[in-house]
């Protein structure tokens, strides 16, 4: 899944905690800072058994209108499409239900993967390429008409279509049946073979086993869709029909989305949603300065909001004095990718590590040491099922800056002066800010600093150019599910180099690693894959350090007194929308 | 903003020479020019003397910065990463100097949130960056708009309409959004070369401000030359044969000298407030400090609040030299208008 942030893609859901988020304690004069905790699950539990309907918030009560405020805008709302951390979190969690979801667990702080349209988190046959969900009685959509199989159906063959509806999730592609020819619904007709319906019954055919398709069934994508309704595949995403607890009443991309209660909605059917609230408010693209002060100054409307922008480091004493800072994980890595085909040299890369500056990074691209970063070593961040600990390089545990031992490592080899080109964008303080420290510890570390200046508009094609004049490209990824197969086939797998928009963007290609991969993939299923992939991780960043890992993902959001139910969805790094109600 | 010169609005019949107070005064003091004689005046207008002396003041801390910050031995520049965390905090404020530590004399303005740049450093480069981005595009502007407003108006014919068509056409075309494009395509041309970029981007700040501050001059002048040119003494020139270059040089620009200092001196200010403005957007200079950009930054690290002298040392600086030049621009205009001249 991709960040909220466009420059940064992002996965979203590692099932098992963002565990071990720790935190370096930062500094030293305010030990009593709260910061991440130990472990933590990201979602990788799960609970097939869960019932209908949901269990209430303790203490909720109904009605109101509850402020939703953001800096950022998603892209676009269509279910299909909806690949990013905010857009994913508002439309599960309020809007479109799909055949499974994640469900808050207020004493854990965990997610758990249970049963959402379906009645069970899908039945695999023996290879993993045969899934069955069956959907639920009852289901209906916001105009009282029923849901049917046939419009799940309707929405997986609608999410092929990633000419028409692109920037949804890719994995289709790569696991269903004839993922690599079927282009959906409006290039290749109704005809696809790869999903069946039979009474309630929806069968999905894989072409390669598939043992993480219940965590995958979870994205707004495989939710119900009639045909009838998607006459326009670019309209569709700004009046979706809801399935959940709300629908849209009014939406202004880029600036503003009112939801309101859908009263088609049962709750005897749902699992995981409430519908306290009377309505939704977004706003979209604000201030940051101007959100932060509205929420802490807890005023009128500032009472009943809640950000889902993390808060400014600048004002963090002062809503964590007001006690209405929520923080927890997000399953998400930032990466420096390396080039691996103009940084050939292991020992170069290596050094790299060596003269990243990590804490004065953070701290300069305005991040919290321990709440919104933390030292980062393994690829996988905490909570990944079959997560290894590791160092990639001994000593180095991801917070640690030593221009001595790389400049050792360049003489060693030979390339003294070795320049680094990395993008960063002017129009963003927090990145220029972040470039000129980092550019500070590469020349005291004896590289050669080039800074490339983009925009917010061009970073993106710059970083997704593979001949742009760069050797480093700087993104975050997180998991789609918690497990290494939603990390390394999507962004280290030797067949993505040279694939247009760069998913790999390493450039690595190596025949041993591409080789255990493949094996994984063709192979493994469940625990043994996830402990496979975790060996993995460390294989590849042990003997080839293809990217250096500058830190894991946190959030911290705050939220005006009035506003009850707060929780962190730690697949997602956002708000658990669904719990949230107004307090009397 | 906007960097039409709002003191020049209705400037031809402001500065329209008036002949008989020009004789009157010639009658009691014998000798000397108008521009003498708005001198005159100028010096003993307290207004005036005081706005120029703190004028004069920022120009000298902006041409002394590199010495200043070299006896303080301060620096605008990023310091190393360890010095970074050794001086903020987690939240990115400073813990050497306000607001989390006591005032130190090493940092008298304190040190910048989250990199730990000096303040005092940051100040007077970005004066120095104010000060010459506002005087080069003045002089810059000041010259095409005599040059464009000379033609425009002794020209005939086909020149006289082009001239007029150009003038018009800038005065139509939006100054921010011209410059909101520029910045990107400088970037994308430069991005790869840290330090052409910054040379870049001054070139391209000054063009705009340039390319979109001469205009009104240009109207001014050519409203001046079009009345002086039916006078006797410019025609009497050209009957003798006098070349068209040297009636320009020689009969009428000494007598569009008022209003040309008029405007220079009302540009400034303008030019001043406009860098800081597309600094602020982040559409001027990345990479050197500016006025403009620490503002921007002190907003977004919700100062206002948190940081209070971070960002009001910048706000000052621009407030007190725009405030100190317009002053001095509107007693300058009034030291050239024989109408309001005391």
């Amino acid at each position: 899944m991709r960040l909220k942030r466009t420059a940064t893609a992002l996965a979203a859901a590692s099932l098992l905690a963002v565990a071990a988020c720790g935190g370096g304690g930062g500094s030293e004069d305010s030990s009593d800072r709260q910061t991440l905790g130990e472990g933590g699950n990201a979602g990788s539990g799960q609970d097939a058994e869960a019932e209908a309907p949901a269990a209430d918030v303790e203490g909720a009560t109904a009605g109101g209108t509850i402020t939703v405020n953001a800096n950022v805008a998603p892209e676009t709302l269509d279910p299909t499409r909806a690949y990013y951390t905010d857009s994913t979190a508002i439309m599960s969690g309020l809007v479109t239900r799909s055949l499974t979801q994640y469900k808050y667990d207020a004493e854990t702080k965990e997610m758990v993967l249970v049963p959402d349209m379906a009645t069970d988190l899908g039945q695999a046959s023996d290879d993993n390429k045969t899934w069955t969900f069956t959907l639920r009685e009852g289901l209906k959509y916001e105009d009282g008409t029923d849901v049917k199989a046939e419009d799940v159906a309707y929405a997986i063959k609608r999410s092929f279509a990633v000419e028409e509806l692109p920037d949804g999730p890719t994995y289709n592609q790569t696991f269903f049946l004839d993922g690599d020819t079927y282009k959906g619904p409006f290039q290749d007709g109704d005809d696809y073979a790869g999903v069946e319906t039979s009474g309630n019954d929806i069968t999905i055919k894989m072409a390669r086993p598939f043992g993480d398709m219940a965590y995958y069934a979870s994205f707004p994508s495989f939710t119900a869709i009639p045909q009838a309704k998607d006459t326009n595949p670019d309209a569709y995403g700004n009046k979706p029909l809801a399935t959940g607890p709300y629908k849209f009443e009014s939406y202004q991309k880029g600036q503003s989305l009112t939801l309101v209660k859908n009263d088609q909605w049962d709750p005897a059917t749902d699992t995981t949603r409430h519908q306290y609230a009377d309505e939704y408010q977004f706003n979209f693209s604000q201030d940051q300065t101007k959100i932060d002060n509205v929420v802490l100054d807890d005023q009128g409307v500032g009472q009943t909001t809640i950000n889902y922008t993390p808060i400014a480091p600048s004002v963090y004493d002062r809503a964590q004095e007001s006690g209405r800072l929520a923080i927890g994980t997000q399953p998400c890595t930032f990466m420096w990718y390396i080039d691996n085909t103009k940084i050939t040299d292991d020992k170069v890369r290596q050094a790299l590590a060596w003269a990243y500056p990590y804490r004065a990074a953070w701290r300069a691209g305005g991040y919290i040491e321990g709440v919104t970063r933390a030292p980062s070593t393994s690829i996988l961040p905490p909570g990944t099922a079959g997560r290894e600990t590791f160092e990639a390089i001994e000593g180095q545990d991801g917070q640690t800056t030593d221009p001595a031992k790389a400049k050792a490592l360049l003489k060693e080899a030979g390339a003294e002066g070795f320049e680094i080109k990395w993008p960063y964008q002017t129009d963003l303080p927090e990145s220029v800010k972040a470039k000129d420290v980092q550019a500070q510890a590469l020349t005291a570390a004896g590289f050669k600093a080039t800074p490339v200046a983009a925009t917010s508009d061009t970073i993106r094609a710059l970083q997704s150019d593979a001949s742009a004049d760069l050797n480093i490209r700087s993104q975050g990824w997180c998991s789609d599910w918690p497990s290494g197969g939603s990390w390394f086939p999507a962004i280290l797998d030797g067949g993505l180099v040279g694939q247009e928009g760069m998913p790999n963007k390493a450039q690595f290609k190596q025949a041993d690693a591409d080789e255990q991969q493949d094996k994984i993939l063709d192979t493994l299923a469940g625990t043994e894959a996830n402990d496979a992939w975790g060996s993995f991780d460390k294989f590849i960043s042990q003997k080839y350090h293809p990217v250096v890992t500058i830190g894991y993902g946190g959030v911290a959001l705050v939220h005006g007194s009035k506003i009850g139910g707060v929780g962190i969805d730690n697949v997602r790094g956002e708000p658990t929308y669904s719990d949230l109600y107004v307090k009397k | 903003m906007s960097i039409s010169s709002a003191g020049l609005e209705n400037p031809a019949d402001a500065l329209e020479p008036d002949p008989s107070a020009d004789t009157a005064l010639e009658k009691a003091v014998a000798g000397r020019s108008p521009v003498q004689q708005a001198m005159e005046q100028l010096r003993r207008d307290r207004v005036a003397v005081t706005c120029a002396i703190i004028i004069v003041l920022f120009v000298v801390l902006a041409l002394l910065a590199p010495v200043i910050t070299w006896l303080w031995g301060v620096s605008w520049k990023t310091p190393s990463g360890d010095v970074v965390l050794s001086s903020t905090d987690f939240d990115g404020l400073p813990i050497v100097g306000p607001p989390k530590g006591d005032f130190t004399w090493e940092h008298p303005l304190g040190l910048s949130p989250a990199l730990a740049r000096d303040n005092l450093a940051l100040w007077l480069y970005g004066a120095r960056t104010s000060i010459g981005v506002a005087l080069v595009a003045t002089i810059a502007s000041t010259i095409i708009g005599i040059t464009v407003g000379l033609i425009g108006g002794f020209a005939r014919g086909t020149l006289e309409t082009v001239v007029n068509w150009t003038i018009n056409f800038f005065l139509s075309l939006p100054f921010i959004l011209v410059a909101l494009i520029l910045a990107p395509i400088v970037i994308g041309y430069y991005g790869s070369e840290p330090g052409k970029l910054t040379v870049a981007q001054f070139a391209s700040l000054l063009f705009v401000l340039s390319v979109f501050g001469w205009m009104p001059l240009a109207r001014l002048i050519r409203g001046e030359v079009l009345s002086l040119r039916e006078r006797e003494f410019v025609q009497a020139a050209r009957v003798i044969g006098v070349p068209t270059r040297t009636i320009l040089r020689r009969e009428l620009l000494p007598n569009l000298v008022a209003p040309i200092i008029v405007f220079f001196s009302l540009s400034m200010p303008t030019f001043v407030s406009a860098e800081a403005g597309l600094a602020y957007l982040g559409i001027g200079v990345t990479g050197y400090p500016s006025w403009g950009q620490t503002i921007n930054d002190a907003m977004a690290a919700n100062a206002f609040n948190t940081y209070p002298l971070y960002l009001w040392a910048p706000i000052l600086g621009v407030l007190a030299l725009v405030v100190a030049l317009n002053l001095l621009g509107d007693a300058v205009r009034d030291a050239f208008d024989p109408k309001t001249r005391r």
